[in-house]
């Protein structure tokens, strides 16, 4: 394949105004970042401390094989919900390599309200199982949470998505043949303790480790026993008389060896045989997206050039080069795995929806997994579009996307607005994996359009109703709609509320693809086949 | 498993083999060392045994096995008795007790020749002459072998204390039935003279059962000097030239060497005729030492005689070409010396290193633990005496002397590279051993330019130390057993691709 | 998080970085690279280290190893992280019964030195006798059961001299 040509001028006035701005949202991304992991009260920690507990990411550090990488998903998740509360929506979930598999992480973080589950903690564990079991990949749980946060046990407990999706998810996983293993360090009270039961494998540490519906409080006030913790749910009790645990582990440390040993017995994972190259480094320098993505997110720029930063040698085979120009598909590699990319450059038109069906055809033909790059403000409008089908040209890309049975994997690169989101594999349509870069706005329309179309209807009804048109209010309704938008607009706002896997700097993408690449190799192929496409 | 490379040893017409088996009273190294002779020879060997050493090089080298009983395995080895009813029961003809254990046990060379067995050493009554301390003393005085200025003991302490004082200090006090170091003291003023000679002999009566001690002139700066004899028996006797054993430590050798480091040829000639003499005297039948102390000014006075093979033989083989332990065996046979005393040249120098379990670092104690590795260095100039193997336990059942590296060089200088170089190369890993020690004794200044005496390691002991280790070499050492370790290597082959070539990466 | 090696008692952290297609670690934060790794097995080895080859000959198990470098002979451990974690771990002084039963022969007495695996004494139990083997090196510090004594499941038999911290 051929070496895609940049044509940035990388001392130009632009590239630097770019550069400065994008580092400047990326230490904003790390400071929101490093508060969310680390930051907690003293007192917290103390108790933590006196328990000869570690912190979660300690765990997470020592259970992980050394000199490999951890994919952490949404780490800002809950950064605008809660009032703060609830950082990273109390627990960590990623994807690591344990005793030389691919695993997923879900750990839970007792610094925070003791691990309790926020609305969000449900969402961020039921999305990281359904990782696994989109992906197939064993979960080791560190569970450490004292179950649902009761104030707000009505957005906690009793939808589809909500806690108890976790559990249906764990059996599923199960069903599946996909491993788990629990790592009980603290309390497992309530919903928290069918963690480790409803693993296939699971370790307790003595003394601090303990699992039970019901802790001392409940059952003393609800049938006036009384128990203390470790002979109601205790290490020793667990793994001698009840069976619900299998190891007891003298400490953390010990428990996590032997959890190791343990994942070191499962079978190595059946992965499909994806094309794989030996990898090689993009040849133009990743730190290059800081310049080349603008400071204005009206500017345009050339997706090749980002193309170029994220892919093994800069190398990208162009399909249609000529046709459909504002939507780019080529195959390129991504850490020697073959993909096919689409990516926007400009709003999508008859030829461009129909080159990226087209495409999205070919790769699913070809066993090929897809990769989108998003910059897309939607499909073009207006009376000769709709007369040429826009519509079901782009009902045509949806339909080919939706039913592709090879991986997708969606990078939102600077917006997403309008079904333009649909036909590049938004949230919706079952990506494994979707991050965002920190410059990203997200919605159905951009924060002036939607002031624009309030305002309007506001003036029509004002019209309608004979009312005398109060300027003033106009413009008040305008501010107000295109602020309240413009919050809801932010890269921070999707990743809190899960709308994607988390925040990626820009160029940490092709290793976040790599490995998310590598994982979706453990599931099978799907079932291929489309549905019908209007033509 | 012992390989060897043998210098040419003189070749002497194969005759019929003077015995058709022989039982090797012995183990280890020395008697892995026999028994190859006796092969060459054509002669069976027989190997003897303790329970615990069941899988030892020398009872799966030996023609035939015989376990032997014992409350330890050195009582067994010591077990004189039993062992010569070992060897009539296999039918051996002879007995060679290697050095050590019973070698120069008298009532053991006695019995063995009651039992119509050849006892392979000197008659019983040399071994009890030259085993005797002051026996011995009085003996090479009285046949003109110089000797030092001496206290012989008597029943009188206080005269003894006497007549000691009188020749001066410092002064050597040492047990009369003595060996091995045990009961040795130094006395440098007349104010600790009789706590000394009360402690020695308590010492002596506790390690050989004879409290009897007699008293020396100590030398200063003293070299260790011995040389090697043969003797036929009926009055023939010849050398073959002397060894250096001046480096030891705890009055025990660690590197011998043949010829002595620059010394005088009259010196030698002087020092070598007196052996010869002591030996002729002796009627003395078989191989054997007669070890000197030589001082600065180049007074020599005997020392002992040791009336069997040497653990340092090999050097003496290695310069001359001759094979002592063939030469044994046809004189305990009764055959003639086969050479004449011109006949006898040196070629080039040996060096050997003992190489012990031990721990130079404190105070040369003894180590234990179980061999690892065993990587030896092999070559036409090197021989690798030992009867170890991988797996091998050492405990402190036995003599810390594991094996012994013997290097043949053209000149000293040339056989301290090669022996350094061949130290390099030897691996015994899993017990702490003196190998890197040896190594930096041999490359001192002062080894390198002969500057020997028995007291080298304590003078030289600071620089001796190993060196701190460097940054650089603290990480080498710590990424090569990096290497090694099984977890490692087990996480460096099962991580996956991409994320081994990713490796560390926190998002 | 890489493992913990002690070298001349003090204690030396090794980070992985990457594996491949070069091994880079990290020695208390000194970066490496090596390449031309050897087989992992004992012996005479070579890898190259930033580029230079470093030869050695080596002996190791999980948790040491033996290595002779530069003409040099260390012994370097490798903290286990179980090992780490049981400071109270004395589970290794005693030798218990693993069944009831009977005291048929005793091999070493007190005050003697043992090696790992060495036996100590022999029990019948069910017709089946059994070796109680050293833990661990050590001395034999007591033995609580003699010949023909009986004995209950769990019993202490023998008891080692505690290891005098040797840090």
């Amino acid at each position: 394949m051929r070496r895609l040509v940049s044509m940035i001028d990388t001392r130009s006035a632009d590239f630097r105004r770019h550069d400065a701005h994008n580092r400047a949202l990326l230490a904003s991304f790390r400071e929101k970042q490093d508060q969310a992991r680390h930051a907690r009260p003293l007192r917290d920690l103390e108790r933590l401390a006196k328990q000869g507990k570690m912190r979660p990411r300690e765990r997470i550090e020592k259970l992980l094989d050394p000199g490999t990488p951890f994919l952490e998903l949404s780490s800002l998740a809950a950064n605008m919900a809660y009032d703060g509360e609830s950082p990273s929506a109390s627990c960590i979930t990623g994807i690591g390599i344990v005793a030389g598999r691919e695993v997923v992480i879900h750990a839970d973080d007792s610094t925070v309200k003791g691990g309790a589950w926020y609305p969000l903690t449900a969402k961020k564990i039921v999305r990281a199982l359904d990782i696994a079991i989109e992906n197939r990949l064993p979960v080791v749980h560190l569970s450490d949470s004292a179950g649902g946060f009761l104030q707000l046990q009505s957005q906690v407990f009793p939808d589809r998505h909500m806690a108890g999706r976790i559990f249906r998810n764990q059996s599923i996983l199960s069903k599946l043949g996909v491993k788990q293993l629990a790592l009980v360090f603290g309390q497992c009270t309530a919903g928290g303790a069918y963690i480790p039961a409803l693993s296939d494998y699971n370790v307790i540490v003595r003394g601090t480790g303990a699992v039970f519906l019901g802790g001392p409080p409940l059952v003393r006030a609800a049938t006036g026993e009384i128990v203390g913790v470790e002979e109601l749910g205790g290490a020793d009790m667990h793994t001698s008389i009840s069976g619900t645990c299998d190891y007891p582990a003298a400490t953390e440390e010990e428990a996590i060896h032997i959890g190791r040993e343990i994942v070191a017995q499962w079978e190595g994972p059946k992965k499909w045989d994806c094309r794989r190259d030996a990898p090689e480094d993009p040849a133009y320098d990743p730190a290059e997206l800081y310049g080349i993505l603008p400071d204005d997110i009206k500017t345009s720029f050339d997706m090749r050039e980002v193309i170029a930063r994220i892919v093994d040698g800069s190398r990208f085979h162009e399909y249609q080069p000529a046709y459909g120009t504002t939507l780019v598909c080529g195959f390129a590699n991504i850490w020697g795995f073959r993909v096919g990319i689409l990516a926007n450059n400009g709003v999508l038109f008859n030829d461009s929806s129909l080159k990226g069906a087209h495409f999205i055809e070919l790769c699913n033909q070809n066993n090929t997994p897809l990769v989108f790059l998003q910059n897309i403000t939607g499909y073009m409008i207006g009376r000769d579009y709709e007369r040429r089908g826009i519509t079901k040209d782009g009902a045509k890309m949806i339909m080919a996307q939706s039913c592709s049975h090879v991986p997708k994997f969606t990078v939102m690169c600077n917006g997403s607005f309008g079904a333009g989101n649909y036909g590049m594999c938004g949230r919706a349509f079952d990506g494994r994996l979707l991050f965002t870069w920190p410059n990203h706005q997200i919605g159905v329309m951009g924060g002036d359009q939607a002031a624009n179309t309030l305002a309007e209807v506001k003036l029509n009804q004002m019209k309608r109703n004979g009312e005398e048109v109060d300027e003033a209010a106009l413009r008040d309704l305008w501010a107000e709609t295109r602020s309240a938008y413009q919050d809801q607009l932010s890269a921070y706002y999707s990743t809190s509320e899960l709308w994607d896997d988390g925040i990626l700097d820009p160029v940490d993408t092709r290793n976040a693809l790599g490995i998310a690449l590598s994982a979706s190799l453990n599931a099978p192929l799907g079932v291929p086949g489309y549905g019908v496409f209007r033509f | 498993m012992t390989t060897v490379s043998c210098p040419s040893v003189r070749s002497v017409a194969e005759a019929e083999p003077p015995f058709a088996k022989v039982l090797v009273a012995n183990r280890g190294e020395i008697a892995v060392r026999v028994m190859r002779t006796l092969a060459e020879m054509g002669i069976a060997s027989v190997a003897v045994h303790h329970a615990v050493e069941r899988s030892a090089a020398h009872v799966l080298l030996a023609d035939e096995v015989v376990e032997l009983e014992g409350a330890t395995p050195i009582a067994a080895h010591l077990d004189g008795a039993q062992i010569v009813r070992a060897a009539r029961a296999v039918g051996a003809d002879a007995i060679h007790p290697g050095y050590g254990f019973l070698s120069e046990n008298a009532d053991f060379a006695r019995a063995v020749g009651e039992a119509g067995l050849v006892f392979i050493g000197p008659r019983p009554e040399t071994i009890r002459l030259m085993g005797d301390k002051i026996s011995a003393i009085e003996f090479a005085r009285a046949n003109g072998v110089p000797v030092a200025p001496s206290v012989m003991p008597t029943g009188d302490l206080d005269a003894f204390l006497a007549e000691a004082e009188a020749i001066g200090f410092p002064l050597l006090i040492k047990a009369a039935a003595g060996g091995g170091g045990k009961g040795m003291n130094i006395v440098r003023s007349a104010a600790d003279l009789a706590e000394a000679a009360r402690l020695a002999a308590s010492e002596a009566s506790r390690y050989f059962g004879d409290g009897r001690i007699y008293a020396e002139r100590w030398v200063e700066r003293p070299r260790h000097i011995e040389v090697q004899i043969l003797g036929d028996g009926r009055g023939g006797a010849i050398h073959l030239y002397e060894r250096e054993c001046s480096v030891q430590r705890r009055f025990q050798k660690i590197i011998e060497e043949a010829p002595a480091a620059a010394l005088p040829i009259a010196l030698r000639d002087e020092i070598c005729a007196a052996a010869v003499r002591l030996a002729r005297a002796a009627d003395y039948a078989n191989a054997g030492t007669v070890e000197f102390i030589l001082d600065a000014d180049g007074r020599f006075h005997f020392l002992e005689m040791n009336t069997r093979l040497q653990v340092e033989h090999p050097v003496t083989e290695m310069v001359t070409g001759i094979d002592l332990v063939r030469a044994q065996i046809e004189i305990a046979a009764g055959r003639d010396l086969r050479l004449a005393q011109d006949e006898i040249s040196l070629r080039g120098h040996a060096v050997e290193c003992r190489i012990c379990a031990e721990d130079t670092e404190n105070g040369y104690l003894p180590a234990t633990g179980t061999i690892r590795l065993l990587e030896h260095p092999q070559g036409r100039n090197i021989r690798f005496e030992n009867a170890l193997s991988r797996g091998q336990k050492v405990t402190t059942d036995f003599d810390p002397m594991l094996a012994k590296l013997v290097v043949h060089g053209r000149d000293r200088g040339e056989a301290i590279d090669r022996a350094i170089e061949a130290l390099g190369d030897l691996a015994i890993l899993g017990v702490t051993v003196n190998v890197d020690h040896l190594a930096r004794i041999l490359g001192h200044e002062a080894f390198r330019a002969g500057a020997l005496h028995t007291g080298f390691l304590v003078e030289h002991a600071a620089t001796l130390a190993p060196p701190a280790t460097s940054e650089a070499e603290r990480d080498r050492a710590l990424i090569a057993a990096l290497l090694g370790f099984h977890e490692f290597r087990e996480l460096m082959a099962g991580v996956s691709e991409p994320h081994a070539s990713i490796g560390f990466w926190r998002n | 998080m890489g493992p913990t090696l002690i070298l001349e008692g003090n204690a030396h952290t090794v980070e992985v970085l990457r594996w491949r297609p070069r091994l880079v670690v990290l020695v208390d934060g000194r970066r490496h690279e090596v390449t031309d790794v050897d087989d992992g097995r004992d012996g005479h080895r070579s890898a190259v280290v930033d580029g230079a080859v470093v030869e050695f000959m080596r002996a190791a198990d999980d948790g040491r190893c033996h290595l002779r470098i530069d003409g040099r002979t260390f012994e370097i451990d490798r903290i286990d992280p179980r090992d780490a974690a049981g400071g109270d771990d004395h589970s290794h002084d005693v030798v218990r019964a693993p069944m009831p039963g009977v005291v048929v022969d005793v091999h070493r007495s007190a005050g003697e030195a043992v090696l790992r695996g060495e036996k100590i004494v022999t029990i019948e139990s069910m017709k089946l006798q059994t070796a109680l083997v050293a833990p661990r090196d050590g001395v034999v510090a007591a033995l609580r059961r003699a010949a023909g004594d009986t004995f209950d499941k769990d019993a202490v038999i023998i008891e080692l001299e505690p290891l005098s911290g040797e840090a």
